[in-house]
């Protein structure tokens, strides 16, 4: 076994059925879930009946505005909530029933960042990834520390191993939180609004590098987002979601139709074809002494 | 050296071994049957206590109770106290094991005491059984009353084997205390309010010695409280407009200041009896449950019913006498 | 980078075992009456070779009978109060948690004064009634910290601080109107006291107590690393979250229970130790845990030999030594926190 860094056959080393041959799947089907306060009480948010499929290599974009129910098919997907009706299942074993330990191996969500009471250096950070791989006081064997380090390289992070948390910029944290995701050597890479607080060249870095990641590593990545432009110029499906239902699902050029958008989005839009087949969508604000 | 003799040499010394083993097992055993001589008390919280019968050791951890030793003339006996106790002043220049509440019980147990002498009101329950713990004999002593303290001085004089010297103690103290009594028979008391601490203000409860003290010296408290210290509102005490306010301190010209300064305070110059100048000083004899407390109840007496007391204490036929020698501390 | 290794782990808890072992020695050195060392370990020795009867008595008293059972107290206390506290400062997400901040010592101290009102002269009853009242508030406040079924960091530390707001202010209230001198020594208690140490039974009981708890707690080190960084974080790095925070607060909250039992509440240990080691060796709970409880045992022996020694011979409470030097410490760490 290499200890080299930067290798990405280091990361593909592992366990992960992904990784035999098999093609990684999840399948969405007919989920559906509701949120209530309490047992007798009518839910108050549901997320009606959805279904997609993601193959490796694939990043779907789940978009809609706030309050659509995209958190809550995230929270299907990765397993924390089952689906009140219908399945989700990553290489057909539904991730609600995966014990926690097998589903950290295989899913790695990245979330909104928490605020980090006691942080650590960048690569105890990122080992931290190895925890669900681990025995009793999970301690770090050279694999696991070969891995982070690779994780960290991958991500262009790798001279800030020893760095501590809390001297890092926005930016260097959330390829540090990246590249635990990454240790976990998942076949599926979830995001929930990656690109909420980062201005738009980051923006589009973050979704250059997921898509070079889904690609090098054979993930499927599914980012949660409600930024229409990234969503068309990253996603290969998208997963358009409005108060709670699914409207639409297929490649963005099939999901960007202007009345759906307009409609979901409730603001006037144009939508043109560009070259690579991918939408363009542009704001159309009608001013008193335009022509249009 | 011939060889008979050193062989006799060699037999004779096994016996003088055994004799002088047998000589200190016999010295041991005697010294052992005189230590064993105890005797048991049951002390006045109910433990059952073994107190040899020549007591020589006593470490005292209550300032009243070192007064009572004193008095029972067995001050040289005393090999510890607290750095509270200041009367006798030779009690203050005993080996201390610190204060009541937080004696050092290795200071204590480095003094080797046949009898440490505790009072319930003063020292914890903690000390006492850390103490019992280690095998020393703790006396509690816990009164209530004025004859409480009384009776608790005629047992530790049994206890301590010193029932001469406790007797007449004991009877001359009884003595004043009924012709204390009998002079003050019928005659009213007098409302006073008995001031413990002024900042936070803090009187006397019922259930205490102080408390019967004050009543058979003719006072009555005010505040009828059950807790032991309670605290009080001023405007509470206005409200029950004592006749007199009791301070108690060792020194009375600091009391005296102290007075002043709060007559200027609001509050304190409203009350009636501060405004008559009705302030009483007192020994802090008043505080302890120790002999001198009956001097200070008789101080007392004699300012809040002057025309009881004639000069030379014969009970006067109801004229006011205010000499200067009965109640020189009454203002 | 340097994770954590098992090497490093033994080493430090090694060295600080060590210097543990160098305070214990201090401590039966000094105090009210002076020992000198050679004295110590020759008659150490005696006991060893089982000759103790050979012990002048007041010596033997004195070190035997009342300084080692105060020092192995301390150490008890000390440990079980600096790995509460480290697991209170996971557990809510607030690092400056302590022990008490969920009311144990308040409830406690309103157990052990209801049970000296009621039964005065039963044996052990200030820290049976500790115990007991120690373990109602642990109770009262778990139902309080629930939310969605599970304990809410957020919610706990609400349902924490009110609760021991709500029993301080019952305990000045009984104290105030309940006449009984058997309450004369609460105050002190309260602060924290270690004059008063544990017959052997209720010892073992408490060691068995402690090692129980912190073996609980360790079981979840590793997730508390994970914990730290968030709980929705630690959910999907295969963490049982609910399990884990149940584990912690049961767990923690005993041994607060056991060490105010046995001594009050003494002060500033839970909160500080955590953080002090986590300066020399960092934060990870594998380390962090062992290393507090080592840590708390010799913050409180040396405590309590300078409580003992500084104004002898009166000795201040325990409780009073870890607040003078602990509260420059605690305004230091609250500057450095807010930039």
């Amino acid at each position: 076994m290499s200890d080299r860094a930067t290798s990405t056959e280091t990361l593909h080393s592992g366990d992960s059925s992904s990784h035999s041959g098999r093609a990684v799947h999840l399948t969405v089907e007919q989920a559906s879930y509701a949120y209530s306060p309490g047992p007798g009480s009518a839910p108050t948010f549901t997320l009606g009946t959805t279904s997609f499929q993601a193959h490796e290599r694939e990043m779907v974009a789940i978009l809609g505005p706030n309050a659509s129910g995209k958190s809550t098919l995230l929270n299907l997907i990765s397993g924390t909530i089952a689906p009140l009706s219908g399945r989700v299942e990553l290489d057909g074993q539904a991730t609600s029933s995966l014990d926690p330990r097998t589903r950290a191996q295989r899913i790695a969500m990245v979330h909104q960042e928490s605020p980090l009471i006691f942080p650590p250096t960048a690569g105890e950070f990122v080992l931290q990834g190895r925890y669900p791989y681990g025995r009793a006081l999970r301690l770090a064997s050279e694999a696991d520390v070969a891995i982070a380090r690779g994780a960290l390289a991958q991500l262009g992070g790798a001279n800030l191993v020893n760095r501590p948390m809390k001297a890092l910029s926005g930016g260097e944290r959330q390829r540090v939180i990246l590249a635990r995701a990454l240790a976990q050597q998942p076949s599926l890479l979830l995001l929930d609004e990656p690109t909420l607080h980062l201005d738009i060249g980051a923006q589009i870095e973050l979704l250059e590098r997921l898509r070079q990641l889904a690609e090098e590593n054979r993930y499927i990545v599914v980012v949660v987002t409600h930024e229409l432009a990234l969503a068309a110029e990253f996603a290969n499906q998208v997963v358009l979601l409005h108060q709670g239902r699914c409207l639409r699902v297929g490649t963005p050029a099939e999901v960007y139709r202007r009345e759906l958008l307009e409609q979901v989005f409730e603001a006037p839009l144009e939508v043109e074809l560009g070259p690579a087949g991918r939408p363009r969508v542009t704001v159309r604000v009608r001013r008193r002494h335009d022509a249009t | 050296m011939p060889r008979n003799e050193t062989l006799r040499r060699r037999e004779t010394h096994p016996f003088a071994f055994c004799a002088a083993v047998m000589v200190f097992v016999l010295l041991s055993g005697v010294r052992a049957q005189a230590q064993s001589r105890l005797a048991q008390f049951t002390d006045e919280v109910g433990r059952p206590v073994d107190v040899r019968t020549d007591v020589r050791r006593i470490v005292s951890l209550a300032p009243n109770l070192t007064e009572i030793v004193f008095a029972l003339g067995l001050g040289d006996r005393l090999v510890g106290d607290t750095t509270f106790c200041d009367y006798p002043p030779e009690a203050a220049q005993k080996p201390h094991v610190g204060g009541p509440v937080n004696p050092s019980l290795e200071q204590i147990a480095a003094l080797t005491p046949d009898l440490i002498l505790a009072s319930k009101g003063i020292n914890r329950r903690e000390t006492v059984d850390a103490l019992a713990r280690l095998g020393l004999p703790v006396y509690v002593t816990d009164p209530r009353s004025v004859e409480d303290m009384v009776s608790s001085m005629e047992r530790l004089g049994s206890v301590l084997q010193a029932e001469g010297a406790a007797a007449p103690l004991v009877k001359g103290l009884r003595e004043r205390l009924e012709k204390l009594d009998r002079i003050l028979a019928g005659v009213p008391p007098r409302r006073v309010f008995f001031v413990v601490w002024t900042a936070p203000l803090i009187s006397v409860g019922r259930g205490t010695f102080l408390a019967d003290a004050l009543r058979r010296a003719g006072a009555h408290s005010v505040v009828d409280a059950t807790a032991d210290w309670p605290p009080v509102s001023l405007e509470e005490i206005a409200l029950l407009d004592p006749e007199f306010l009791v301070f108690a301190n060792a020194n009375s010209a600091e009391a005296e200041e102290q007075i002043e300064e709060l007559r200027a305070r609001p509050g304190w110059r409203d009350l009636e009896a501060m405004r008559r100048g009705n302030t009483i000083i007192l020994s802090d004899a008043i505080n302890r449950p120790a002999p001198r407390l009956v001097d200070a109840m008789e101080q007392l007496a004699r300012a809040l019913h002057p025309e009881v007391f004639a000069p030379h204490g014969a009970p006067s036929s109801g004229a006011a006498h205010a000499s200067e020698e009965a109640c020189p501390c009454a203002r | 980078m340097r994770p954590l290794t098992l090497r490093r782990l033994v080493w430090t808890c090694a060295i600080l075992a060590l210097v543990l072992l160098a305070c214990v020695v201090l401590a039966l050195k000094l105090g009210a009456v002076p020992i000198s060392v050679t004295d110590l370990v020759w008659n150490l020795g005696r006991i060893a070779i089982g000759q103790s009867d050979q012990l002048p008595t007041d010596y033997r008293l004195i070190v035997f009978e009342l300084r080692l059972p105060r020092i192995l107290l301390g150490i008890l206390v000390g440990a079980a109060l600096s790995v509460a506290g480290a697991g209170f400062q996971a557990l809510l997400r607030n690092p400056l948690a302590d022990p008490f901040v969920l009311g144990v010592s308040s409830g406690a101290a309103v157990g052990a004064i209801i049970a000296l009102i009621a039964a005065p002269s039963m044996v052990l009853v200030t820290p049976l009634g500790a115990f007991v009242g120690a373990i109602a508030t642990i109770t009262a406040v778990y139902y309080l910290g629930r939310r969605d079924g599970q304990l809410d960091s957020a919610t706990l530390l609400l349902g924490g601080v009110i609760a021991a707001s709500f029993l301080s202010a019952v305990i000045w209230f009984l104290m105030t109107t309940l006449a009984s001198r058997d309450l004369r020594g609460m105050p002190f208690w309260m602060m924290g006291d270690l004059s008063t140490p544990l017959p052997s039974g209720l010892r073992w009981i408490f060691t068995v107590g402690l090692l129980a708890g912190i073996g609980a707690i360790y079981t979840t080190a590793a997730d508390l690393n994970l914990l730290v960084t968030g709980e929705r974080e630690a959910i999907h790095l295969g963490v049982e979250v609910t399990r884990v925070k149940l584990v912690v607060y049961v767990s923690a909250s005993l041994l607060t229970a056991l060490a105010v039992s046995a001594s009050g509440a003494i002060g500033y240990v839970g909160l500080l130790v955590p953080h002090a080691v986590r300066w020399l060796f960092g934060s990870d709970y594998r380390l962090l845990i062992p290393a507090s409880a080592l840590g708390g045992a010799i913050a409180v022996v040396l405590a309590d030999t300078l409580a003992r020694t500084v104004v002898a011979p009166t000795e201040l409470p325990v409780g009073a030594m870890t607040a003078i030097a602990g509260a420059p410490l605690f305004i230091y760490l609250l500057r450095r926190r807010m930039p």
